[in-house]
């Protein structure tokens, strides 16, 4: 069954609510922007810093010229939810994010990978569902 | 909240969301306009969302020029 996952279409993008699981059991929830520019999923480090999955955030990194973020390291997450998907042990980048973007992850072609997703812009719906193997 | 927190991060324990994902209800633990502040440690020891009010200025490559190549 597919999920169907409500944004609201009068925004500048596709913005959604994500969830991860620690270690510890505590749920946090994030601002995410769904990003077909991102090849990968990215997290920003102070969200993942905050949430106690990450133990520090690097100072010494900085933007690179022409860049939007900067991916300096991989994490592996434990649970994430993405669109009610729960993802075990998922691969993410950890980046610095301006902080005026108001979002924690950007969710890119990786989830893209592994879901079928629909855009009903009309609807404000998101059609999500696993690709059958 | 967008009303009484305009433009700001926040920490936001038992809280409830609109059909759009927007906090509708919640125990607002931290507030601030400095993103720094909202995410310092310790961490709350309970589920827990993080939110900005403000509009995001997110626009992709379009956004980091505008900021950094300009």
């Amino acid at each position: 069954m597919p999920n169907i996952t409500v944004f609201d279409p009068s925004e500048y993008h596709v913005r959604l609510v994500g969830r991860m699981r620690t270690a510890a059991g505590l749920d946090y929830e994030y601002r995410a922007i769904l990003d077909t520019g991102a090849p990968f999923t990215e997290f920003s480090d102070q969200f993942l810093h905050a949430a106690g999955v990450l133990p520090g955030i690097a100072s010494s990194v900085s933007t690179k010229h022409g860049l939007q973020t900067q991916k300096y390291r991989r994490l592996k997450l434990l649970r994430i939810d993405i669109c009610g998907h729960v993802i075990e042990d998922m691969q993410v980048y950890v980046s610095h994010f301006e902080k005026h973007w108001g979002v924690d992850a950007l969710i890119g072609l990786d989830f893209f990978r592994q879901f079928c997703v629909t855009i009903n812009y009309n609807a404000g719906q998101i059609i999500t569902e696993p690709y059958e193997v | 909240m967008k009303k009484a927190y305009p433009n700001e991060w926040l920490l936001v324990t038992d809280y409830e969301r609109d059909r759009y994902g927007n906090l509708s209800v919640g125990v607002v633990e931290r507030h601030s306009t400095d993103k720094d502040e909202v995410y310092r440690l310790p961490s709350l020891n309970k589920d827990c969302a993080f939110e900005y009010t403000g509009e995001s200025t997110f626009r992709g490559f379009r956004d980091h020029a505008e900021h950094h190549c300009f």
